[in-house]
């Protein structure tokens, strides 16, 4: 097998650029890289080390005070992470499952009114986030559930216009015999779709989830404005106000921001393969 | 019958499609129409509404500050997007030569887009403080790379380039790895080098996914909050970094006029349809172009 025949050969340059190559993509992921390491480094510094020397110097002693005080009494994360930890749960759950139901009656059911119903869900998709903002905040005041956990989750729970078109062209594509096979055997839609359509739709399912959870887990502004206390605070808003709080305390408001970053880079370590081809497919953001 | 099991699908499809149906009337349809209303009227969150006609449009549309906000907005946008652009797909052109590691690596420039970009800004915040910030330890000198007002905007601009490369390399190496074999050898037997390739062939071949990539990010670049709100708050150093969102939010939740928010808002809406339309137009006539 010649060199040209290899896979995703056929570009593959000589020794002297690969040198070059190689010396440039590692520029660029330690570009990439050094915020995070530098920034965890510094959650591990006691406030005196931070004082003392330069910003660069390893943690010596290697401490966790930083953690220790976050979950403290005077500051305490812990009912933070708690909140976003429920709003991503029923965020995702309801989401997910309202949007397979849509996406399921637009794709396999026929009614009046569909086609002009899907466009008007498409057409939403051109709204930006912050042009809503505001008449949320109002319907939600007066609904009265300004700084209740209902109106975290509410405005997203209830299913996503992306989510559905996504699932809809995964849905049209599940051929037709399999699931009048189901209603032969005299399962009814609800039947059918949880137990042919749903377990044939496990990619689709897995990288919506993903998104949905990403997506909720670093939302800011939303829970910033309609939030106010502590008794809601989700970890964005927390680690905002903890920064222009204790401004000039780094080595805590960096234990914040790790803490803040950490779930999301676990999951992404788990699901590395899965959450690149996510993005690839869904352009999510 | 037919009649009869057709009434029943409408039905059930109506069943599944309620939920959601109340969640995109509710939460999306519905506050198009209320920013509309508001933005005729006065209010300041705790008051009642007052019907002031066309005032609000009359004093945004004249307001220096909404003016300037624009412009940052305009300036952030051109300051990134050329920028990521660029650095996406030379990224991309190097990770897709069958050197071992490239996966790595791409994962790698991809990992700051998934975090939250609040506590990343926060992050970037440290390091650019004049004192004891990471950056200016690591030149030598000190620079106050937030609060000199020149600056402030590009600091702002370089965090979201950093944390978005890796997004965009993501959708040129999808879009250079699906180029067919057969254009690049007919063009290395006719004897073309691999500069001609790259600009003759590649890059028109790429313009899909160029125009994915140009869209997405121009339109969320219009849109930026969470890394200026961390980074330099209530509009920066002389208002340098007072981006339109940024702009919007500290007039509806600080000043607490929400009437004028909701202009604001209204004309973000219409340049970001805008931009879109235009984006469509220009490219769908380039790349018919391009196949006749």
């Amino acid at each position: 097998m010649s060199r040209r025949d290899r896979p995703g050969g056929r570009d593959r340059p000589g020794v002297l650029a690969t040198m070059a190559i190689y010396t440039v993509l590692l520029i660029g992921a330690a570009i990439t890289l050094g915020p995070f390491v530098l920034s965890v480094m510094t959650s591990f510094k006691s406030p005196g080390q931070f004082a003392r020397e330069p910003a660069l110097s390893l943690p010596a002693p290697f401490t966790l005070e930083n953690y220790a005080q976050l979950f403290g009494p005077r500051v305490d994360f812990s009912r933070a992470v708690l909140v976003t930890f429920l709003v991503v749960l029923v965020v995702t759950a309801g989401q997910i499952a309202f949007s397979v139901l849509a996406a399921y009656a637009f794709a396999r059911m026929r009614f009046p009114g569909r086609e002009a119903l899907f466009w008007v869900y498409l057409a939403t998709l051109m709204v930006p986030a912050i042009v809503t903002l505001i008449p949320l905040y109002l319907l939600l005041t007066e609904s009265g559930l300004r700084n209740t956990f209902w109106a975290l989750v509410l405005p997203f729970a209830f299913g996503s216009p992306y989510a559905i078109f996504l699932l809809c062209e995964y849905f049209r594509g599940i051929p037709q015999e399999l699931i009048d096979a189901a209603r032969l055997d005299g399962a009814g839609t609800l039947v059918t779709l949880v137990d042919v359509v749903v377990p044939l739709s496990r990619p689709i399912l897995a990288t919506l989830t993903l998104i949905t959870v990403v997506t909720h887990w670093n939302n800011f502004l939303w829970p910033l404005i309609v939030t106010s206390g502590e008794q809601w605070r989700v970890v964005t808003v927390a680690t905002a106000n903890l920064q222009s709080q204790y401004n000039g305390n780094w080595t805590l408001v960096m234990a914040a921001t790790t803490l803040a970053i950490a779930p999301l880079l676990i999951l992404f370590l788990i699901f590395q393969r899965q959450i690149v081809r996510s993005i690839s497919i869904t352009g999510f953001r | 019958m037919g009649a009869k099991l057709r009434r029943r699908e409408a039905i059930t499809g109506y069943a599944l499609l309620a939920p959601s149906l109340f969640g995109v009337v509710a939460f999306l349809v519905l506050p198009i129409f209320v920013v509309l209303w508001l933005a005729f009227q006065d209010w300041d969150l705790l008051g009642p509404l007052q019907f002031v006609g066309l005032d609000n449009f009359a004093s945004v549309l004249t307001d220096a500050q909404f003016g300037r906000s624009l412009l940052v907005t305009l300036l952030f946008v051109l300051l990134v997007i050329p920028v990521q652009t660029g650095l996406g797909l030379f990224a991309a052109s190097l990770l897709t030569r069958g050197l071992p590691g490239s996966t790595v690596l791409r994962t790698i420039y991809v990992l700051p887009w998934i975090c939250a970009p609040l506590a990343l800004g926060v992050v970037w915040k440290w390091i650019f403080a004049p004192t004891d910030g990471a950056l200016n330890a690591l030149l030598g000198f000190r620079v106050e790379w937030l609060s000199n007002p020149d600056l402030a905007l590009p600091a702002v601009a370089a965090v979201t380039i950093w944390s978005q490369v890796g997004y965009v390399t993501l959708f040129f190496m999808a879009g250079l790895t699906s180029i067919p074999d057969m254009f690049l050898e007919a063009a290395r037997i006719d004897g073309a080098s691999p500069w001609q390739i790259f600009w003759r062939i590649k890059v028109p071949l790429l313009r899909p996914t160029t125009f994915f990539v140009l869209v997405t990010g121009i339109i969320s670049s219009f849109q930026v909050f969470d890394t200026v709100y961390a980074l330099t708050p209530n509009g920066g150093p002389q208002g340098s970094t007072d981006v339109i969102a940024a702009r919007i939010y500290y007039e509806a939740f600080d000043s607490f006029d929400l009437g004028r928010a909701s202009v604001m808002a209204l004309v973000l809406l219409v340049l970001l349809v805008g931009v879109t339309l235009l984006q469509q137009l220009y490219f769908r006539r380039r790349i018919t172009y391009e196949q006749t």
